[in-house]
């Protein structure tokens, strides 16, 4: 009985050394993503400086009514403490002349 | 087959040349058009409203706002699309003061698409009225100008017109300094009319806010005046008053008072436009015999006369072939400087001219000269003061230039032929009583910055006019004649002195004689100190006659009487 001369190369493994590189599709859809991503970052800032705006106005529009009630708090105040109002209050009304009984140094 | 391709083809080339040519004319040709109407679209151009400035006045040391701004809005009602019942109801019941429409005028015709149904509505009350969530109703915000202490001072402060400009008085004066300037947002915008940040052209020019003015006036003088000026009018049946309280130490000016007051809220129910006149600062009147005070001043300052300088009184002299007569008809005979000042005797203040002139028998060139020089050039007569807002142009006549110099400056000794201001006269007056140095009279005391006073720079004297020593007499001369008025009683413990003023009306240029108003200047101080107010007092009528000394005196007596309470002078047995 012949053993196969060849046999002693089953096993052997063999390294075929060859350049991988891409297909041309593979490449463009590559390209594609990566033209998309960048869109898509683009986009997402541009949308996020949108939403900042929209939260600049909307805090923009509470300090404008704050200070509406501010003023109308100043205002009120203002009434309140007018000269007329003192004169008119029913303290004021109340009270009677000073009597003048000496005057010391 | 061919050839239908070939007119396929044809079409087709045809109609994109058509296209082409459309983007060209769009693109290049009609370029600038279209950015604009883009732009237009969703560009946001604003003004941004420059907040006007307040108007303060003090409160003792403090500085109180008299003048400010409010919110308020228009209401709006959309005949087509609001609901008629509802909407009555909601708005009689919050905005029911502001009406400016009738409802059955609002809804008479219902393709209208805008009506204005309320003015000034309040905050508050947009508030409610939003809450009931109407359809058809919407609000415009607007600003006005609100008085929290009503009335007062009306005549100084002026008013701000529908257009946001000031009018009369400190609005009108200082308008450019309240206005402030507007500035610009130009942005790109959502369809909701948000400001955006992208794109490339965005401008922001911030609004620089109008300053907040404080005046000298302090308001409890200005209360207590305008009082004692409604009191002198019930008592007398004077329709108008004016009054100026004045600190005769740096000119500063306590209150400036003008009755009838108006409502500048309100200002175009004002049925006479001569409520917003500041007769203080813009009407030019004939001081009468207050004048003589200056005429005094500046022949004992030259040193022609004393209070002891006597003349003989005939009642009357003549001067350029007029006679010109006393208003008191007593006291005949020789009679001390002194004693004419008291009566307020025309032919004393024309002996003065007399002597200041070195002959004292005749007014001459000399005299003149003299008077002119102290009038105009020393106590500021005849010539705006430089206080801070608007008056009047005022002029005084020319010692040589003209015909009847003589007779005309023997009227200008007391006060006639001679157009001033009462602010000129108070000041001049304040020079006269403070020891001879005169004051720029001023009513800006500085500013509120971010809610802190900022006060301006204390003035400086500007010149003398007379000498401590004559300025001494004088007040002691003017303590004197207040003293001939019986009803002249002061608060005890006090050096109070001043000089009645009654003066002929002037109508189309032409003095009358059925018609006198009535003046008072003096000043107050605790005794042997120098004055710590001087008030100038003017009562008036269509009409009638008045006297300085019994309608005007009593006026000045009550301020005076609250200047010492309120300024705590302290009195001297």
């Amino acid at each position: 009985m012949r053993e196969s001369t060849s046999n002693w190369g089953r096993n052997r493994n063999t390294i075929r050394h060859t350049p991988k590189s891409l297909g041309s599709v593979s490449q463009t859809v590559i390209l594609g993503v990566l033209v998309l991503i960048v869109g898509m970052i683009y986009v997402a800032q541009g949308t996020k400086a949108t939403n900042y705006d929209y939260e600049l106005s909307s805090l923009e529009g509470e300090i404008s009514e704050l200070e509406m009630k501010k003023e109308d708090l100043a205002v009120e105040r203002a009434r309140l403490t007018s000269v007329a109002v003192a004169q008119d209050s029913e303290v004021a009304v109340a009270m009677e002349d000073a009597q003048v009984s000496g005057y010391a140094d | 087959m061919k050839k239908r391709t070939n007119i396929l083809r044809f079409c087709l080339l045809f109609a994109v040349g058509v296209i082409a040519v459309r983007l060209f004319f769009i693109q290049i040709i009609q370029h600038s058009e279209w950015v604009a109407k883009a732009d237009a679209q969703h560009t946001l151009k604003n003004t941004i409203m420059a907040k006007r400035g307040e108007i303060y006045m003090m409160d003792g040391d403090e500085a109180v706002a008299v003048v400010m701004n409010e919110t308020v809005y228009t209401l709006i009602v959309d005949p087509m699309m609001a609901d008629e019942e509802k909407t009555k109801e909601v708005v009689e019941e919050y905005a029911k003061d502001n009406l400016v429409a009738k409802w059955e005028d609002v809804f008479k015709n219902k393709t209208r698409r805008y009506y204005i149904v309320a003015r000034n509505v309040s905050r508050a009350s947009v508030e409610k009225i939003r809450e009931e969530e109407l359809i058809g109703v919407s609000f415009q915000e607007n600003t006005k100008r609100v008085y929290p202490e009503g009335e007062l001072a009306s005549g100084l402060l002026g008013f701000v017109n529908l257009d946001g400009k000031g009018q009369y008085g400190v609005e009108g004066s200082l308008n450019t300094e309240l206005a402030g300037t507007n500035g610009l947002l130009k942005t790109v915008s959502d369809v909701n009319n948000i400001a955006l940040s992208i794109g490339d052209n965005n401008i922001k020019v911030p609004a620089e806010d109008g300053k907040n003015i404080v005046l000298t006036i302090d308001r409890n003088v200005q209360y207590a005046v305008e009082k004692a000026l409604a009191n002198g009018m019930e008592r007398t049946g004077a329709t108008n008053a004016s009054a100026i309280v004045m600190n005769p130490n740096n000119g500063e000016i306590l209150a400036v008072a003008n009755l009838p007051t108006y409502n500048a809220s309100e200002y175009w129910n004002v049925k006479d436009a001569g409520s917003y006149i500041n007769y203080v600062f813009d009407d030019p009147i004939e001081p009468a015999s207050v004048c003589k005070t200056f005429t005094f001043s500046a022949a004992i300052d030259l040193g022609a006369m004393t209070p002891e300088t006597t003349y003989y009184n005939a009642g009357y002299t003549t001067v350029d072939g007029w006679k010109i007569e006393n208003a008191y008809k007593g006291l005949i005979g020789t009679v001390s400087m002194q004693t004419a000042l008291g009566w307020s005797l025309n032919t004393g203040s024309i002996q003065a001219l007399r002597l200041m002139g070195g002959d004292a028998d005749a007014i001459n060139q000399s005299g003149r000269e003299k008077l002119y020089d102290y009038y105009y050039n020393k106590f500021g007569l005849g010539q705006k003061t430089g206080v801070e807002i608007y008056e009047a142009n005022v002029a005084i006549a020319d010692p040589n230039v003209g015909n009847g110099r003589d007779s005309m400056y023997a009227n200008m000794t007391f006060g006639q032929n001679i157009q001033l201001t009462m602010l000129q006269v108070a000041a001049a007056f304040s020079s006269v009583v403070n020891g001879g140095e005169y004051y720029t009279p001023t009513i800006v005391a500085g500013e509120v910055k971010d809610g802190e006073f900022i006060e301006a720079d204390k003035k400086e004297a500007v010149r003398r006019t007379i000498s401590e020593t004559t300025s001494a007499t004088m007040r002691d001369m003017l303590v004197k004649a207040r003293k001939v008025w019986k009803n002249a009683v002061d608060k005890k413990g006090y050096t109070v002195g001043g000089k009645s003023g009654t003066a002929q009306a002037i109508k189309n240029g032409q003095y009358v004689f059925d018609e006198t108003y009535a003046t008072y200047i003096g000043f107050g101080s605790e005794k042997g100190e120098m004055p710590a107010y001087v008030v100038m007092v003017r009562l008036w009528a269509d009409g009638k006659t008045m006297n300085g000394g019994n309608d005007a005196l009593p006026v000045f007596t009550e301020i005076s009487d609250y200047m010492i309470d309120y300024l705590k002078l302290k009195p001297t047995e």
